[in-house]
């Protein structure tokens, strides 16, 4: 009962930070824009509908498009929940990306294997490299005691001009243009969900097996418990004998591991050559949702379709009206200052936990009258 | 090949070009160092340079002047130093998070708030002219020194602030009952707040005193090193800052030396990529691959100092 109240408190809080957000976002939009209405509607059901004439049709291949976006960031997001769970503010995600995408391409383009199990091995190498650098900032740590949010960001860098080195000097295909590796062997391509432009592989069935995997791992293994324990209490759990240390590495692995399966899952499903010459941006991207989705895992998928949304509407307003796609930064950066405010609204959730304390005293009461008569 | 290394980097151009570097790194450490020494963990320096480097471009566009641009950019960063503040502070948001959504604006948000001020994309070029950048001074008599003064003269103004600085913070946080009381609250906020320091108003001091400084190294950025704003420009060095603050063992002095050290590692990044046979990319790993050596050399060191501590402990109680 009281815990129900607290959920629909804690789902309103949700809904108000958000909106506050896209209020933020709205004001911006409308000192920028000549045009705003024009602007709102691409952002806000340009995504999914299409209008044409006055009259609202479902777009189909647009919501394939969505939902194809959401696959790196479902990964990118899992990663961070894992990590931020044992508060571990590890923001090397975005490098684990791009190793990942870079190895598990390398794989695509030099192994030969046959039919479907090659992009399994190309995707397993890429998360495993990634998982395996993450190694470093969480040693660090754990041995050193050196900050792993300073590594880590350090980590990106030094990731991203290593795996350019590479593509530049040794795995470059000439012939082309652009800077870019050779074309990957059709077996290493992630196959497509359904036909068509969007892009929308099997790599999304296995993101949501993956949030399932997590969700279970965090909540039904010891593992998780001990994760997620560190971060609430440090100390607590290495006096109860936790092995902190090896908690501490276990979760930055994790999330490493998880963050390159995104990386290289997204490139073999979505090109068919590596082409990335940038940090990706989904590690970042994956901050955001695990804000959302409150470290749940459960919840990724929702938070990740929603930013996905976003990003989409912001692209067709900057595309159809005269504002800037990175009109999303500044929506995110509201939402994550806005959610994750412990104390935002905190006024109310004080006077539902009065109300609740005050019924059960009431009951308290009532049932102990009746013991009495 | 060694030879041809030597011969660049012992000039009085190669010394000029790590003081000249060092400057903005110096800026936005010193920031950390403040925020630090109050427990304020401020990850926002990137994002409030990048922020800060657009409108200190912007106010001395439209005022025409660089004081005046200057200035906006350090009240861009109080500002923002202050919006972290506020999150982290009284609406208890994380304050990693509330620093990696200043990040966020001053990654994407700017290219937006440049189009909405001024309808340009991705860079100022156009409002950039040479009387609105910051103006350099050449120092008399050291000027004619030979290699020192002209490594040393010839700076911009805010070169010579971001080193005098140093010394002011300093000042700031060992002579003054303000600094006092910063370290106390960043010690033990309870014991501060037991004898009667407002802890509060002194992290939000702390936190605008180190917006204030990501400001100027923003403004030191856009209106002279690079003579204009594009997005990217800032490209890591608000982290480096931090790293510099952690290896300079959140001291100005140190925090200065450590700063000249990654100045020196991008400075030698600028001279090796001009060299025959040198792969670009492994060159621009030079700064960050210093970072993490510069913090494990010093967590290492800090380690042993414990150890040798608990050590001499164990002895004492033994005899």
């Amino acid at each position: 009962m009281s815990n129900r109240r607290m959920l629909v408190f804690n789902i309103l809080r949700g809904a108000a930070a958000i909106f506050l957000a896209l209020g933020v976002g709205f004001i911006f939009i409308v000192l920028s824009s000549d045009e705003p209405l024009n602007a709102l509607r691409y952002l806000l059901i340009g995504p999914v509908f299409r209008i044409r004439d006055g009259v609202l049709s479902f777009n189909t291949t647009s919501f394939q498009t969505i939902l194809a976006a959401m696959i790196p960031t479902i990964f990118t997001g899992l990663a961070v929940c894992v990590m931020f769970s044992a508060s571990q503010f590890n923001l090397a995600g975005e490098g684990a990306v791009m190793l990942g995408g870079f190895v598990g391409a390398l794989c695509a383009i030099y192994l030969n294997i046959p039919g479907w199990i090659h992009p399994v091995v190309c995707v397993l190498i890429g998360a495993a490299v990634s998982g395996l650098i993450m190694l470093i900032p969480a040693l660090l740590k754990v041995k050193l005691g050196a900050s792993e949010l300073v590594t880590s960001l350090m980590l990106n860098y030094i990731i991203m001009f290593i795996v350019l080195h590479f593509l530049n000097y040794y795995f470059a295909d000439r012939s082309k243009g652009a800077t870019q590796t050779f074309s990957f062997q059709p077996t290493a391509q992630i196959p497509a969900l359904i036909e068509g432009s969007s892009k929308l592989s099997w790599g999304f069935i296995v993101a949501l097996i993956f949030v399932v995997i997590v969700a279970l791992f965090m909540y039904r293994t010891k593992w998780g418990y001990a994760i997620r324990m560190i971060g609430i209490n440090q100390p607590f759990s290495k006096y109860s004998g936790m092995k902190v240390g090896a908690t501490i590495i276990l979760s930055q692995v994790i999330g490493g591991i998880l963050s390159g399966m995104g990386g290289s899952i997204e490139v073999l499903g979505r090109y068919n050559t590596y082409l990335w010459r940038e940090l990706p941006g989904y590690g970042w991207t994956g901050i955001t949702i695990a804000i959302l989705a409150k470290n749940n895992p459960i919840f990724i998928p929702f938070a990740a379709l929603f930013i996905a949304y976003l990003d989409k509407g912001c692209q067709l307003m900057s595309t159809y009206s005269d504002v800037p796609s990175e009109m999303i930064d500044i929506i995110q950066a509201a939402i994550f200052l806005f959610f994750a405010a412990e104390q935002f609204l905190a006024k109310y959730r004080q006077k539902i936990v009065v109300k609740n304390s005050r019924l059960e005293m009431e009951n308290n009461n009532l049932s102990q009258e009746g013991r009495n008569a | 090949m060694f030879e041809q290394f030597l011969d660049t980097i012992l000039k009085a151009d190669f010394l000029f070009s790590i003081i000249r570097i060092t400057a903005p790194i110096l800026f936005a450490a010193l920031g950390a160092v403040v925020a630090e020494k109050a427990g304020v963990v401020n990850i926002g320096l990137e994002g409030i340079m990048s922020i800060s480097a657009l409108f200190g471009v912007l106010f001395s566009y439209w005022t025409q002047s660089w004081l005046v641009g200057v200035l906006g950019a350090l009240v861009v960063g109080v500002l923002l130093g202050l919006l972290i503040g506020f999150f982290a502070l009284k609406l208890k948001t994380d304050i990693i998070l509330a620093g990696i959504a200043v990040n966020m604006i001053g990654g994407g948000g700017t290219i937006f708030l440049l189009y909405m001020f001024t309808g340009m994309r991705g860079n100022t070029g156009a409002l950039v002219s040479q009387n609105i950048l910051i103006p350099t001074i050449n120092i008399p008599l050291i000027k004619s020194i030979p290699i020192l003064g002209e490594s040393i003269s010839g700076h911009s103004v805010l070169t010579y602030l971001a080193f005098i600085l140093v010394f002011l913070i300093a000042g700031l946080l060992y002579k003054t009952s303000l600094g006092l009381n910063i370290r106390a609250v960043g010690e033990n906020d309870q014991a501060a707040q037991s004898v009667g320091i407002s802890v509060l108003r002194i992290k939000y001091i702390a936190i605008g005193i180190s917006g204030a400084l990501a400001g100027l190294g923003g403004a030191f950025m856009s209106m002279y090193y690079s003579q204009g704003w594009n997005s990217g420009m800032i490209a890591g060095r608000g982290f480096i800052a931090l790293a510099a603050q952690a290896m300079g063992r959140t001291e100005p002095i140190g925090t200065m030396l450590s700063s000249l050290l990654f100045g020196f590692a991008q400075a030698l990044r600028t001279k090796v990529s001009g060299l025959q046979g040198v792969s670009s990319y492994l060159v621009s790993l030079i700064p960050y691959v210093f970072t993490i050596v510069g913090l494990v050399l010093y967590a290492i060191s800090t380690t042993k100092k414990v150890h040798k501590y608990r050590q001499t402990q164990a002895e004492a109680v033994e005899a």
